[in-house]
This record gives structure tokens, sequence and C-alpha cells, in this order.
């Protein structure tokens, strides 16, 4: 006999449950042990003392910052089971005010041109305000971070339709082929070596899984100019599954 | 005014994290006496017998076996010759909800277990500014 498709849904919510669980544990638990390889080189490399060979010193480096990508993985993958979790509170939010946020917040905006277009009725809307902001600070912060240029150009271009907020963020940095475009939202997946430009690889898939969460949508084109255009569909009215 | 150093109550189960703490004080040229107790059970024992004389401060790791660090607070805010010692939490914890569990058993200070050595040094610095001014 077929299952009911009552059945089949609450299966589905108690292993997806037991899969955020999982990967919460264990990447809670490997973090001890990973401090301790972390802290037990440092102990090694100071005990050496200031006239060590440089190959061991380098290589110490190596180890300490190969720790520090695999804590920074850690974390994704903590913060990826917990996307539906924290964070959730719907309150008002200012669109241009939210924006300016996370421009403000980025590292590095050395060199960084924004051009900033908002096309809409009402600036305020009530939301997932942390979310909205976690996605549009994601995606402004690879934007930057990944341009190839001596000057950065920033677009944002914000509009509306009936039923929900149309955010365009590109660049005229060295963008990403077309055939890449599955892959750009893989866990841990770069376009380049982690050794060219140090990078976790998970603010996409942290991105649509949080889109995938309010029922929107994100989409990846080239530009025409060689840079990059994602595009986000945000709905108005969130109404959360489970 | 004699100066007296406070006692300081290590409760961390896990062994390279007690070295961490003993070279972090060796660092900082820090003379403080220092207990350690694997678990909360240990450390209750060890402040009720006077095994770790006053004045004392606590530095509490959360995950542990047998009384975690959250239960051992719990006991310990219940217990009248012990409930006003200062606890430092100090974990991987990143939760909200054992941060506020922690802050609700009246914490003086929590703190993320880093993962280099260096921003560790950094943390028991800014402890040890604390306890000084207990000394005074």
């Amino acid at each position: 006999m077929a299952k009911s498709e009552k059945s089949c849904q609450e299966e589905l919510s108690a292993l997806k449950k037991e899969y955020e669980d999982f990967v919460y544990i264990v990447s809670h638990d490997i973090k001890t042990p990973m401090r301790a390889i972390s802290n037990i080189a440092t102990w090694i490399e100071d005990d050496l003392g200031p006239n060590a060979d440089v190959d061991i010193l380098n290589n110490f480096a190596l180890l300490k910052s190969r720790v520090g990508r695999l804590e920074n993985m850690l974390n994704a993958l903590l913060e990826l089971s917990r996307v539906n979790r924290t964070e959730m509170e719907m309150y008002e939010v200012n669109i241009p005010k939210l924006v300016e946020e996370c421009m403000a917040t980025l590292d590095n905006k050395l060199n960084v041109k924004f051009h900033i277009n908002y096309n809409l009725s009402n600036e305020n809307c009530i939301t997932l305000g942390k979310k909205l902001n976690k996605v549009i600070f994601n995606l402004l912060d690879n934007a930057v971070r990944f341009h190839d240029k001596q000057i950065k150009n920033v677009f944002i271009d914000v509009s509306e339709n009936e039923m929900e907020y149309e955010i365009k963020i590109s660049d005229d940095g060295p963008g990403i082929a077309a055939e890449l475009e599955d892959k750009i939202f893989s866990i841990f997946y770069t376009v380049n070596s982690k050794d060219v430009l140090d990078s976790t690889g998970a603010g996409l898939t942290i991105s649509r899984k949080i889109i995938e969460m309010v029922g929107g949508a994100i989409q990846y084109t080239p530009a025409v100019n060689n840079g990059s255009i994602f595009q986000i569909n945000w709905p108005k009215i969130i109404s959360l599954k489970n | 005014m004699i100066q007296k150093l406070v006692n300081i109550l290590l409760v961390e189960d896990d062994e390279v994290d007690v070295m961490n703490v003993k070279r972090a004080f060796t660092k900082n040229n820090i003379k403080n006496e220092l207990f350690v107790a694997g678990n909360g059970v240990e450390a209750l024992g060890m402040l009720r017998t006077s095994i770790v004389p006053l004045p004392r401060i606590i530095i509490l790791d959360i995950n542990m076996p047998k009384m975690n660090g959250i239960e051992f607070l719990k006991v310990l805010r219940e217990d009248e010759n012990l409930k006003n010692i200062s606890v430092f939490v100090m974990t991987t914890s990143n939760e909200d909800s054992d941060k506020i569990n922690a802050y609700n058993l009246n914490v003086a200070g929590y703190i993320l277990k880093p993962l280099s050595f260096e921003k560790f040094i950094t943390s028991v610095a800014t402890l040890k500014n604390f306890w000084s001014l207990c000394e005074m």
C-alpha cells in the first residue's frame, strides 16, 4: 500500500531534522580536537624558539593555515545546518538602510564604487531582516572579494512587483563561466584554488538555502562585459514550511 | 594591606585545554595558583572541602561528562556557601541557549575558546585584569 502523503511529509521532516542535528553535532564535536591541533602546533613552534629552521617554521605556518580553513568549513556547516533555526525574527526593515548596513560591514571597500538604484513604492517591509541582510551581504562580499580590477564597480538594483522584491547585485569583475552556474551553489566549491584566494566557498550555498526557505529564488547570469549578475526574488509575504 | 592572590579553579575535561590555560598563564606571567577539576562533581567536591582556598574564582567549560557546566552552575548558585563565587564560562559553544542559560545563572563573563593560541593568551590577559580588581 502506498504511504499517505501525510506520513511521507512527516518522514521527510524527521529526516531533515535528523540530518541537521547530525551536521550540527559532528561539526561541533570536531572543533575540540581541531583546536588542539592548532594549539599544539603553536606550542611546538614556540618551544623551538626563534632560531628554528625556516622550512620548519614555514610548515608550521601552513599547518595552522589549513586548520584555519578547517575551522571556517566547520563554522559554515554549522551555519548551514542552523539556517532555519536561528535569527528567525520577522520585523520591519527599511530596504535602503539594510543595504547600507551590508555595505558598511564589508571588510575591504578600498577602490569599490557602489552604484545603487531603488525603484520602490514603499521602502519598508516586514520580513526576516537578519536573513535578508545575510544574503545581500554575502553577494556584495563576493562581488568585492573576487573582483580583479583596480576600480571595482558594484551595482545594486532593487525593484518590486506585486508579489516580490527583485534584488539584482552585479559587478564588472572577472565573472563566472555560464557552465559553472550549478557548481557555484555547492558547498565548499570555489572557482579558483583556495591557495590563490582563500575563501571557504559557503556564502552562496547558505544564501540559496535562506532564499529557498523563504520561497524565493536566486539566479546567476554572466554579464556581457565579463562581470557577474545575481538576481534574487524575495517574496513580500513569507510563509515558512514546517 | 597585604594583597591576596585569588585562587583559580579550572573546571575542564580536555587535557589539551588544561595545558592551554597553564601555558597562557605562563605567557601572561600569571602567578595565581591554578586548581583543575575534570567535571562539575569533582569541582563541587574541591570547593566544599576547601581544597581550593578563598578567595577564588572559577573558569568553567560547558561540555563535560558527568555534570556539565550549566548543571554545575545551578548547584553552585543554590549553595549558600558557594553562590557568590565569580564564574567565567570558557567554551566552544556559540549556542544562544548556552549563553542565555549561563547568564541566567549569573556568570561574570562568557569566553569563546578561539582557534589560535595567540588569541587565547589575550583572552586570559583580559580575565586576569578582572580578577586583579578583586585582589585589591
